[in-house]
């Protein structure tokens, strides 16, 4: 009688567990000479079949790393990691030139700036200058002009300005020219009030641009711009 | 070489975020070393016709005329 230590497993857990032990169905087993010498805890499910040919498990020690196991592991986890890491590369490239590609060109960005010599503007002249399809007023301002939009009441206006905060230098107003109301471009040193007058619905803008009578619900918009030498504008 | 396979998989490879964060890395690395290097090449190619290559004959001699 075979003891349960040495019943092969895949038997072990084909039996239904209500069988004990003593009446276990292993015939087959039972009558095979078992070997004596066996070391390993693992038993061949060949063994006591003769030398046939068929149930002979070959011998694999001649495909067994010699490294042990840990450097066939680097190897897999190294070759797993490359894999990914090129593929990290190729999917960020890939999202990389949609984004890039949506972004504008280089040669939209270059109409997008304009450069204004601001030396050749006298003091209190208007100059009207394209960029990006819309007028932009420039208004080298005089010292008069510039009091006058300060001393202006901020609370009693329609759209509350500073006159400090729509201007970088006092002397220099640079605005878009188009009509908070519908879009018209306004006529400049015109109006009550010393500025823009708008003649499609006459909306009177003051010396800083800031809507004062009419239809117009805002003041005359300030694009971004910057001085980045002394009489040189950058609008953009 | 088993002797050093043992201390690599114990730092990179046996916590899985730390191979993430390894893989990742070398994503980055290896961008930026694939990007330089194709430019390289390709600044190798057309030696001679690319603007910044000609451009010194040009603004120098705006320079000197002003």
């Amino acid at each position: 009688m075979a003891s349960l230590s040495q019943i092969p497993r895949t038997m072990l857990c084909a039996l239904p567990r209500r069988v004990s032990p003593a009446a276990l169905p292993i015939r087959a087993l039972s009558t095979s000479s078992k070997r004596s010498d066996a070391t390993s805890s693992f038993d061949s499910p060949f063994r006591g079949m003769g030398n046939d040919k068929a149930s002979n498990i070959p011998d694999f020690s001649n495909y067994r790393s010699k490294q042990g196991t840990k450097s066939n592991l680097v190897f897999q986890y190294f070759m797993v990691g490359t894999m990914g890491a090129l593929t990290a590369a190729g999917a960020k490239a890939t999202v990389n030139d949609f984004l890039v590609n949506m972004s504008a060109s280089a040669d939209v960005l270059a109409m997008a700036k304009v450069e204004v010599d601001l030396s050749t503007i006298p003091e209190g002249k208007n100059v009207i200058i394209k960029w990006r399809g819309k007028p932009v007023f420039v208004r080298h301002r005089t010292a008069d002009e510039i009091k006058q939009a300060e001393n202006v009441k901020v609370e009693t206006l329609r759209d509350p300005e500073k006159d400090e905060d729509r201007v970088k230098k006092p002397e220099w107003l640079v605005m878009v020219g188009v009509c908070t109301h519908l879009g018209c471009v306004p006529i400049g040193e015109a109006g009550d009030y010393g500025g823009w007058f708008c003649p499609c619905h006459g909306s009177h803008y003051d010396i800083s641009g800031r809507i004062r009578r009419g239809p117009a619900p805002l003041n005359l918009e300030i694009p971004t711009y910057e001085f980045p030498e002394d009489e040189m504008l950058v609008i953009g | 070489m088993p002797a050093a396979s043992r201390p690599i998989y114990n730092t990179l490879f046996r916590k899985n975020f730390v191979f993430l964060g390894v893989v990742f890395a070398s994503a980055f690395a290896f961008e930026m070393t694939y990007d330089n290097a194709m430019d390289k090449l390709w600044d190798r190619f057309n030696k001679g016709r690319q603007w910044k290559d000609i451009r010194a004959k040009y603004v120098k001699t705006e320079e000197d005329e002003e």
